[in-house]
């Protein structure tokens, strides 16, 4: 994010753009319900009627996969309305001109045929957009979870570039942390291109400060991604260590990469429950979860926040740095620290974005009177970054990139007619194997579902309630079907959490080329109602899943 | 959801809707909120408010005023219930010249006997006043009152001539200001307050969108002038109204009626129709409003929120009404006796108005119920005494003991208060008020304890609830001064009760509410005894 | 612009007026203590409750301090014979129709409305009345609790479900000394809109609002539980929570009792959470949590192990592939879940353990 969380409070135009906010982040919908009774206007850009659209101004409920059609679109009128901030792409940008070339035959009369949107509608939006001081761009995985994922991020970017939506509160581009930690686990270097604080492993100056400092020699080629993992499993790869992830039920096209496991030689797991990636495990350590351990976690805008034990672990369970200090102690490398604190002192001396940050300082409250440090944070006595690029576009100029769309890489035919989509609910989590052990959630959301148009529906004879098959080219899941308008017809959803009916067994492990993201948001699947009559066992409580629901 | 509304607002339609569906029975609100695209917890919130609407699987009720009380409305609720009626008490009816009244779905039956309750035979359907409920009026008085001593004159045909309001146009905003203010008249209400502040008030607010309030929630225990002036002299109100509008720069006029008017509700909308068809008055639109069972709607910031068809929970104030009103737009309210003199002051001048007063301005109808002869609405000069009252209508039945002056609100007043001017200014003085001169007399047969008792449940029921002085307190002090079925709390704290009531309440019910209380055990001990 | 700086007077001090100021706003800068219970700086004021009720200069009413803009040269009295009185009063009222029984619930908050009642010595013989709230009978909902006799009707809950969660499950229902808390038809939180959040909870003044897993574990109190402040593990967003936890429970291991947020104004979440922040943490106590090592055997079943034995298959497994096939062989999967400690740790492991750069967390949003 480049605002802070606070900040969306005081914006007065929002596009909410592939993210269902307030089921995957509850918190940072309040903060726009909150704009929104203050007056500012909502626009959710999205296939599926989620709850945001029942206070938006408008929605946009596109074709699936449509979202650089709709961009350059609107980038298309301001250019042509003449909206562009001038002063501010001439000063702080570069490569303007070819997004001016990309775009310009993207006409909203052209884009309709693609996203569904009518061009007076667009043009509303995109002057809104563009002549409101305190616009924001806020979204997730509905952006990045395609084949042409990034040139949907580029095609955002293009907008905030050209309006000059950058640099001030609640104005910026803001992608939505779907993970307590991703933030913090690509800042610490858990990635095969950086290095802790983003710092290139190919870059020969960092690599030799990390060599000195580890006493070792690091290899400068950048590694797998966990897409590419994935994709060479048993074949290239051949042995894996896993901490904290079920892979088998998270990642598309679980029927390939069950076979592909029986390739590899080693796999351990480090868990604090069973999982379905255990049946493949040669070793399983258990570890612990978030209140048995000390750590810091970083949130979507990019703040330090401390993780404090308050229980001990079950058994013998152990925690998970200890763990891993074991393991390398195993190997031969003598790692002596002492506490979860000591090792962010390390890491802190190797990363300059977190150097002024330390376990000592976030548990002291802040001078802005809240806890936890936003970095970059270079030193002590730094207050941290509420907004990045404050001071200018951090990497000097803001880089224009012209994008052109590409369809899906899989879109319905004869045998699949329909597109299918994945995502969270408010009640589960990821893989749930939290939440599916809470009464709440499964009192709301007992078992998994696909919610499918009343037209569809009726097409394939399927009613309320019906136990159906989901099918793809990959494989298949037996679900409950929700007739519902929340979905466009012509499309389906179903949620990603169950590992009884496990949505990755359908979706498309082709990705992005770019950042190996899978394209979850878009495949084409078919629905047929199994056996006979046999209707839901459980209910779905409260009427927001209704028939008749938001978007009837 | 939004919390600024405006009149296209889906919320203010609720009331209605629920109505119409019959009231708050279970899915209800499920269903209107999938009409309406509000929450059905909004929804069910409001239906739940309003007694007309939270138990309609009762049809029958029988009023529990002090009046009707009097004439044996408990008899006849035991009898409506013993023949199988789905009956329960309510609050005043606005009927007490008529005693006991019932109310059939929302049709006022005067005069209801146990003979009619058991001719009904249990079907709601055939409950009615020995075959004469379809309309009536009350009687007023007094006979023998000259038509230029009246500014309201009850029994005179209706004038659709439209004189006033052409009148009114004529002289200009400005000097029919002045003129109202000439005339001294005070809001007829229940707060007396000057009229004319209010109209320039409006007229002055920079806002240019702006609302007219009738308000005919005729609800005070022991009132029912507004019901005879809507069956009577809907003319004079219409007009009144007009005038207002066009003088304070709005067009749209809302009336608000309680639910239980269903007949002056007749005649009033007959009246617009007609008035709107012939063109009386252009560019002036009147929308009816019926409210759905709740008293505190009469006070005027609830009544608002009624209108918006939220709960009728009083707002706070400042910021009052002519800045702050409906939907957020300066709006003038007012009762309808004020806005009927309207067009008498206009025609005739706010000095022949003013001289119709005794000790205040104004001619002022006054309602006597209880304990006398003829009930009924009397046309009198404000500030006459209640002896002069009753003898227009009468005289008394039986010994005078005490008296309400001016509602449930005004407490009591103990028969040595007999000769006192009834008038804003006076009876404030001691620590009552004239309110809506609804008068109720009670004679020595009564035991005031019962009656502060059952003035007590009527506060407790009416209480809106929203703040815990009145909520609590019209609570406490019934519970306190009720005998038998609970163990009493005594009247120990009663005074310290009442004074956080008057001081804490946000409106003039819980201000109010315990009056019948403190009045009834400064002047009657003995009844507690 | 150099607009005069706007002053009132309160309790004879002067005060500097900021835009928008409402008296208590100004009162609280100077630490004037305005007693409040319908109070939520979240919400719009209704000036309900009527404990901040003070007395200006040329009002003949008291006035609410929440709900009263501060204006230029106004004379304000937050301490004084009347208002004190107005008190002392009204909170000896409002003990009339509250459980004296239940004052401190299970594992519940400290009751705002009983604290106050002491503070300002408001009297407490002035009896009990029944109460003649309800609650609905159906809410099967297994995480929040309503007790109509400590529910006080200040609608901080049902405003707070509107104004900020903006679901509006609830409401205030019913009319007069029956006002209660109320979803349409009195159905299970369960069926409504209600998102299980927990903010009724979180706004609830007096507790009539609390959490049931809390009041169903029979725990104690809030002020005998150990809290310890840290962060929610679910989504992005990094909620601070405040875990209540038994120390003695589970065998000297420590219950999570509840959780709640750390005070408005304080943190990003600012006094909110979400379903699963705030309830969902039984799996930390759930009967499947792995509590062994295991290590597959010859015949191809996880047996229990014991950690050094653990501990030597795994890096031995590790060495063994990336002997057998290359450093690059070996696939480093660390977890968006975990710190940012142990993902340190991962990576390190991987590229100076193993000398591999394939280490990568498994959610690249």
């Amino acid at each position: 994010m480049t605002n802070s969380i606070r900040e969306i409070r005081e914006a007065d135009f929002l596009l909410v753009i592939g993210s269902n906010t307030s089921e995957a982040h509850p918190i940072i919908a309040m903060e726009m319900k909150r704009a929104v009774r203050r007056g500012a206007t909502l626009v959710v850009v999205d296939p599926r009627a989620v709850w945001m659209t029942t206070i938006a101004e408008h929605h946009l409920q596109i074709k699936p996969g449509s979202d650089v059609w709709l961009l350059n679109s609107m980038a298309q009128v301001i250019i042509a309305e003449g909206l562009v901030a001038e002063e501010f792409v001439a000063e702080q940008t570069e490569n303007f001109e070819a997004v001016q070339a990309a775009v310009k035959d993207y006409t909203p009369e052209k884009a309709e045929a693609f996203t569904g949107v009518a061009p007076d509608l667009l043009r509303k939006i995109a002057r809104q957009y563009a002549q409101t001081a305190k616009a924001g761009i806020y979204y997730t995985l509905g952006i990045t979870e395609h084949s042409h994922g990034t040139d949907n991020v580029y095609a955002l970017a293009n907008l905030v570039l050209m309006t000059g939506h950058l640099g001030q509160r609640a104005s910026g581009m803001n992608p939505l942390r779907g993970q307590n930690n991703v933030q913090g686990a690509n800042d610490a270097g858990a990635t095969p291109t950086y290095y802790p604080g983003y710092q290139r492993v190919d870059d020969p100056e960092v690599q030799a400060r990390y060599e000195s400092a580890w006493s070792c020699e690091l290899d400068p080629k950048p590694g797998l991604n966990l897409n590419e993992m994935m994709l060479t499993m048993g074949e290239g790869i051949k042995g894996i260590f896993v901490m904290g992830e079920d892979i088998v039920l998270s990642e598309p096209n679980a029927n390939h990469l069950e076979e592909a496991l029986a390739g590899v030689e080693f796999i351990a797991i480090q868990e604090p429950f069973p999982n379905e990636t255990m049946r493949f495990a040669n070793v399983v350590l258990p570890s612990t979860v978030f209140a048995e351990k000390d750590g810091v976690f970083t949130n979507s805008e990019r703040r330090v926040q401390r993780v404090r034990q308050a229980v001990k672990p079950p058994g013998e369970a152990r925690q998970d740095w200890r763990i891993l200090c074991e393991i390398a102690r195993a190997a031969g490398i003598n790692w002596d620290y002492d506490s979860p604190a000591e090792i962010y002192d390390e890491m802190a001396s190797l990363a300059p974005n977190f150097s002024g940050i330390s376990h000592n300082r976030l548990d002291d409250v802040q001078a802005d009177g809240m806890t936890g440090i936003q970095w970059p944070c270079p030193t002590s006595d730094h207050p941290g970054t509420v907004y990045l690029h404050g001071d200018g576009v951090m990497r000097g100029k803001g880089l224009f990139q012209a994008v052109s769309y590409r369809p899906p890489m899989e879109v319905p035919d004869e045998d699949y007619g329909l597109f299918l989509s994945t995502g969270r609910t408010l009640y589960h989590y990821n893989a749930a194997t939290q939440t599916r052990r809470e009464t709440g959630p499964v009192a709301k959301h007992p078992e998994a579902f696909v919610e499918i148009h009343p037209r569809d529906a009726q097409q394939r004879g399927i009613e309320a309630g019906d136990r159906v098959r989901v099918s793809s080219r990959r494989g298949h899941i037996d679900v409950v079907a929700i007739v519902s308008r929340q979905v466009r017809p012509g499309c389906i959803w179903t949620p990603l959490h169950y590992a009884e009916a496990r949505a990755n067994l359908l979706t498309n492990d082709e990705g992005d080329p770019v950042t190996g993201t899978a394209e979850f948001k878009v495949c084409a699947a078919e629905v047929t109602r199994l056996g006979e009559g046999k209707k839901l066992a459980t209910t779905f409580r409260g009427n927001y899943y209704s028939t008749t629901g938001p978007g009837a | 959801m939004c919390s600024v509304s405006t009149p296209t607002d889906p919320h203010s339609t609720i009331p209605d809707r629920l109505a119409s569906a019959g009231g708050l029975k279970k899915g209800v609100a499920r269903g209107l909120s999938r009409d309406t695209g509000l929450h059905e917890a909004d929804i069910y919130g409001v239906g739940s408010f309003y007694h007309l609407l939270a138990r309609p699987e009762k049809r029958v009720r029988v009023c529990g005023g002090l009046s009707c009380q009097l004439a044996g409305s408990r008899e006849i609720l035991s009898a409506c219930q013993a023949a199988g009626l789905p009956t329960e008490e309510i609050s005043c009816l606005a009927a007490c010249d008529r005693p006991p009244a019932v109310l059939r779905d929302r049709r006022t039956l005067p005069m209801v006997t146990i003979q009619d309750a058991e001719r009904s035979g249990g079907k709601v359907e055939d409950l009615c006043s020995n075959g004469s409920e379809s309309v009536w009026c009350g009687t007023i008085g007094p006979q023998d009152a000259a038509a230029e001593t009246l500014c309201l004159n009850l029994s005179a045909e209706p004038d659709w001539s439209g004189s006033a309001f052409k009148a009114a146009g004529t002289m200009g905003s400005s000097a029919l200001f002045d003129l109202i203010e000439e005339s001294g008249l005070q809001g007829r209400g229940g707060a007396g307050f000057p009229a004319h502040i209010k109209w320039r008030a409006v007229a002055d607010q920079a806002e240019q969108e702006r609302y007219i309030v009738l308000n005919a929630d005729e609800g005070e225990p022991g009132t029912f002038k507004d019901r005879e002036i809507l069956l009577r002299r809907p003319d004079l109100v219409l007009e009144g109204l007009a005038i207002a509008a066009a003088a304070t720069g709005s067009s749209e006029v809302y009336l608000y009626l309680r639910g239980e008017f269903e007949v002056p509700g007749g005649v009033l909308a007959e009246a617009i129709q007609a008035t709107t068809k012939a063109g009386r008055f252009p560019g002036i639109t009147f929308h009816m409003h019926a409210g759905q069972g709740a008293y505190i709607c009469g006070e005027e910031t609830a009544m608002l929120e009624a209108l918006e068809g939220k709960r009728g929970m009083p707002r706070l104030k400042p910021p009052f009404p002519v800045e702050v009103g409906l939907w957020g737009k300066p709006t003038l309210i007012h009762n309808v006796e004020t806005i009927a003199c309207i067009p008498g002051i206009v025609l005739q001048g706010g000095t022949w108005f003013k001289d119709l007063g005794r000790t205040e301005a104004g001619s002022k109808l006054y309602c006597i119920s209880g304990h006398v002869q003829n009930p009924g609405t009397y046309e009198l000069p404000l500030g006459v005494s209640l002896d002069e009252l009753v003898a227009a209508a009468g005289g008394y039945v039986g010994t005078l003991k005490a008296f309400s002056p001016g509602g449930a609100s005004s407490g009591f007043l103990p028969a040595s208060e007999r000769g006192r001017a009834l008038d804003f200014k006076g009876l404030g003085a001691i620590g009552s008020m004239l309110g809506s001169a609804g008068v109720v007399v009670l004679n020595d047969t009564i035991n005031m304890r019962w009656a502060a008792e059952e003035q007590l449940r009527f506060f407790e029921e009416e209480s809106c609830g929203q703040c815990a002085p009145c909520r609590i307190g019209t609570h406490y002090l019934h519970a306190a001064v009720k005998r038998g079925e609970e163990k009493s709390l005594g009247l120990t704290h009663v005074a310290d009760v009442a004074w956080q009531m008057n001081e804490g309440s946000i409106c003039g019910l819980g201000q109010a509410a315990a009056l019948p209380l403190t009045s009834a055990l400064k002047y009657f001990p003995e009844d507690f005894a | 612009m150099s607009a005069m700086k706007q002053t009132l007077v309160l309790d004879g001090r002067k005060i500097e007026l900021q835009q928008g100021d409402t008296i208590l706003d100004a009162a609280s800068r100077t630490n004037t203590s305005i007693p409040t219970l319908c109070h939520d700086p979240r919400l719009k004021p209704v000036g309900a409750c009527r404990t901040c009720l003070i007395e200006v200069e040329g009002s003949r009413r008291l006035l609410p301090a929440c709900a009263t803009p501060a204006t230029e040269g106004m004379v304000i009295h937050t301490k004084n014979e009347r208002v004190d009185r107005h008190r002392r009063t009204l909170l000896g009222l409002y003990l009339t129709d509250h459980n004296p029984d239940r004052h401190y619930g299970l594992g519940g908050a400290p009751n705002q409305l009983v604290a106050m009642a002491h503070e300002v010595g408001a009297p407490t013989d002035w009896g009990q009345l029944p109460s003649k709230r309800k609650a609905s009978s159906e809410d099967d909902n297994p995480y929040i609790l309503f007790d109509p006799e400590q529910c006080i009707a200040c609608a901080r809950c049902t405003r707070y479900c509107d104004e900020v969660e903006s679901v509006s499950a609830i409401t205030l229902a019913g009319r007069g000394s029956e006002t209660t808390i109320s979803t349409n038809d009195g159905l299970s939180l369960l069926d409504t809109t209600c998102e299980m959040c927990g903010g009724c909870i979180d706004t609830c003044p007096t507790g009539a609002m609390t959490e049931r897993k809390a009041a169903e574990m029979q725990a104690p109190p809030e002020r005998d539980l150990k809290q310890v402040r840290s962060t929610c593990n679910f989504c992005g967003v990094g909620c601070q929570l405040d875990l209540h936890v038994d120390e003695a429970a589970n065998d000297g291991r420590g219950r999570i009792i509840k959780v709640t947020s750390p005070p408005v104004g304080t943190t990003t979440n600012d006094g909110n959470l979400c379903v699963k922040g705030r309830f969902a943490y039984d799996f930390v106590d759930h009967n499947e949590r792995l509590t062994t090592p295991l290590v597959r055997d010859k015949a191809g079943v996880l047996q229990p192990a014991t950690w050094e034995e653990a501990l030597a298959a795994t890096s031995l497994g590790l060495a063994g592939v990336s002997e057998r096939h290359g450093k690059n062989s070996l696939a480093f999967v660390s977890s968006s879940r975990c710190t940012v400690e142990e993902n340190y740790l991962v990576q390190k492991l991987a590229r100076q353990g193993y000398g591999t750069n394939n280490v990568h967390q498994c959610a690249a949003t």
